[in-house]
């Protein structure tokens, strides 16, 4: 119920100055190891799309999530589990 | 874990800017500013009367377009309307600018140079975030062709503070400069406040440009997060579960935090208690969200909260957690926090404290104000009064009972000078009306324990960080958020020697702050840790604060009125005339070295273990006495 798996974001950025920074920052503050990263361009040169996959706990995901939505610049995050 | 794939909101991906709504005109629109012009009409336009900061090559348009204004724009008593404060160092800027947004609740503006003035400037804005203070601190930056060259005064100031603060905006488009400060102000006053960074390229401050007068950044992420937020209503259903869990609690307890503060919600929480009767500790950072001398105010709780709060904490059903956030000096072991509440209820504007540390039962995001408005209401429209219906009585003499047998106390016959004694001495004449500052440490505490706080921003401390050196300079910047308040910092000897250089602050701006510094020659908390966990080997807090002759250095500042207290009989009359003294006035007194804090909680101990040292009554000492009885609940 608690177990750690394997999950992935997906988050859309507005393109500013330092935004990646501040998202991979954030999760390396808070102690969470991303297990890959990819940034593309999206149809609007304003906007990134992240996909990022991290290993934790339902809580520990919850936590994230939550917290990658108070950067000014994330314009929505989304996530699913994959089962390992 | 349900799968959560959101539809892309074609409106919230708008990220380009929406064209200005026609209304009245700024009257200065179209007008030609340079850059620096620019900056300083948003921080007039913003409401902004005081700046703080320390000026430097990266950011001297802007100082000299502040300067031009000034002179044009005198207030009709020939004052400046947009004084400039220069501190000694970055760090005094930024926590003036922090202390006049706690005492004002209004933002805090520090204006400083590249490099070094914004690196000194990171403690402030990360002790800001972490205690969710409104601030707007401008960064001169290298020009934009210099960025990333190793040019003088460089430092990567977006990376930085983008770790530390609510947000930080690089402004390497000058078209966007006025959009962004407006934005910085929107950001650091809205939702869960705190610290916004704008670091602007010095070329950027002297571009030519035309104000507009009015626009912001596209920030729909946010704002669309925010719109949730602040108009989330607590609905029926919401109001009823939380009342029906109410209806099964006999021994109610809230627990208030900072969020209290922030939001404004000090009045909407006195509401709450009259009707419903609920008792109220608070956070540290609570402090003044409830009348501290109200029968049921239980003052502070936590690592050393009042033993009669740990207890009440120790011993409800029920907790209702406001805008606080089960910090780890609050719930050092989660799990033994308020061990026998059947059902906790959280109400936070920020979705990531609901849950983060311990699990609630119930709980609503929104505007805390307007929440307790909502469930008072309800309360009323359904015939809810347990207050009336005298349901909480026994729980209500408990309460007085706890308040009496473990009061606050210390040993009042020593001939040493005891620090709570010099707290209650000065309570006495303020009675709850000054604002106080602190550094950190024992005084800090002690400060927290032993004066009282009748209303919101009056207690003025590093919470969260914890940050050695802050007292000074944000009572000074408190000053000036209140200029006819008794404003009074409450420092210790270690702490206030990390930002000494401010005293000389205080005289050049005539301020009336009061300083009481109370030394116990060297880093009493440190030591007390040291006695308690490392078997007395005080390990570098022997070295230093032996010789330091304060008095010499706050009279080589200007001070007039300076004087060291050493006899406990000369201290009531000694304070009068302290506080009597109407300009800058400081006085240190010589404590009891081996005065130390208690109540305690260590790290990872239950409120069940806390020590009250030999003074305080504690419920281990008395768990034969028939009147406190285990099986009491």
């Amino acid at each position: 119920m608690n177990a750690v798996t394997q999950h992935t974001l997906t988050i859309m950025l507005q393109n500013e100055t330092g935004a990646l920074v501040r998202v991979a920052g954030l999760f390396a503050s808070r102690s969470y190891n991303i297990d890959s990263l990819n940034v593309a361009a999206t149809a609007d040169p304003a906007i990134s799309k992240l996909v990022l996959s991290i290993r934790g706990d339902d809580q520990a995901v919850v936590q994230i999530v939550r917290q990658t939505r108070k950067l000014i610049d994330v314009l929505e995050v989304s996530h699913q589990a994959t089962a390992d | 874990m349900p799968r959560n794939r959101n539809i892309v909101n074609a409106q919230l991906m708008n990220t380009k800017s929406t064209p200005a709504p026609a209304g009245d005109l700024h009257p200065l629109a179209a007008k030609s500013m340079s850059g620096a012009e620019v900056i300083v009409q948003v921080l007039a336009d913003e409401g902004v009367d005081v700046m703080f900061g320390y000026s430097g090559g990266a950011i001297l348009p802007v100082y000299d377009a502040v300067f031009r204004y000034n002179a044009t724009h005198p207030n009709d008593d020939g004052s400046e309307p947009l004084p400039l404060i220069v501190p000694a160092n970055e760090q005094g800027a930024g926590f003036m600018a922090a202390g006049y947004a706690r005492a004002s609740g209004k933002v805090g503006v520090a204006v400083v140079t590249s490099g070094p003035g914004a690196t000194n400037m990171v403690t402030p804005v990360r002790d800001s975030m972490a205690d969710s203070i409104p601030m707007v601190v401008i960064c001169g930056q290298v020009g934009v062709a210099a960025i990333g060259s190793d040019a003088f005064q460089e430092a990567p100031v977006s990376t930085i503070m983008g770790a530390c603060a609510k947000h930080v905006f690089l402004v390497t488009d000058a078209s966007v400069l006025e959009a962004t400060l407006r934005t910085a102000f929107e950001i650091a006053r809205s939702g869960r406040p705190g610290p916004v960074v704008v670091d602007v390229p010095k070329d950027v401050q002297n571009t030519a440009l035309t104000f507009a007068g009015q626009g912001q950044l596209p920030i729909p992420g946010y704002r669309a997060r925010l719109r949730n937020v602040q108009s989330a209503q607590l609905d029926d259903a919401g109001c009823a579960s939380f009342f029906d869990a109410l209806a099964q609690a006999r021994r109610p307890l809230i627990y208030a935090g900072g969020g209290v503060i922030a939001s404004g919600a000090a009045e909407a929480l006195r509401d709450f208690v009259a009707d419903f009767g609920l008792p109220v500790t608070t956070t540290l950072m609570g402090l003044g969200a409830f009348d501290t001398t109200d029968p049921l105010a239980l003052h502070f709780l936590g690592m050393h909260g009042t033993a009669y709060a740990n207890y009440a904490v120790e011993d409800c059903d029920f907790v209702l957690t406001l805008g606080a956030r089960f910090d780890d000096r609050v719930a050092g072991v989660p799990d033994k926090f308020a061990p026998r509440a059947k059902f906790i209820a959280q109400v936070d504007i920020d979705p990531a404290e609901i849950g983060k540390v311990k699990a609630v039962d119930w709980h609503h995001i929104g505007d805390l104000r307007r929440t307790l408005e909502r469930l008072r209401e309800y309360g009323a429209a359904h015939g809810i009064h347990p207050r009336q219906d005298g349901r909480y009585a026994a729980w209500h003499a408990h309460i007085a009972e706890l308040k009496r047998v473990h009061a606050l106390n210390y040993d009042h016959d020593s001939e040493l000078i005891q620090p709570y004694a010099v707290i209650e001495a000065i309570n006495r004449i303020t009675d709850g009306h000054a604002i106080i500052s602190t550094g950190v440490g024992q005084h800090q505490m002690w400060a927290a324990q032993y004066f009282d706080y009748r209303a919101p921003r009056h207690w003025l401390s590093s919470g969260s960080m914890g940050t050695m050196g802050f007292g000074l300079p944000a009572a000074i910047g408190a000053q000036f958020a209140r200029r006819d308040a008794t404003v009074i910092d409450i420092d210790g000897d270690g702490s206030i020697r990390m930002n000494l250089g401010e005293l000389e602050t205080v005289t050049t701006y005539g301020l009336p702050v009061k300083i009481v510094l109370l030394n116990n020659r060297g880093d009493g908390m440190v030591r007390q840790w040291q006695k308690l966990f490392f078997k007395g080997r005080f390990a570098s807090s022997d070295k230093s604060l032996h010789t330091k002759d304060f008095i010499k250095a706050v009279q080589a500042d200007g001070f007039t009125w300076a004087r060291r207290l050493e006899r406990k009989e000369e201290l009531a009359d000694t304070i009068a005339e302290f506080l009597a003294f109407e300009g800058p006035a400081f006085l240190e007194v010589m404590i009891d070295p081996d005065a130390g804090v208690y109540p305690m909680v260590g790290p990872g101990m239950s409120y069940a273990q806390m020590i009250t040292g030999d003074f305080i009554a504690s419920r281990q000492r008395a768990a034969g006495d028939e009147t406190l009885r285990n099986d009491m609940f």
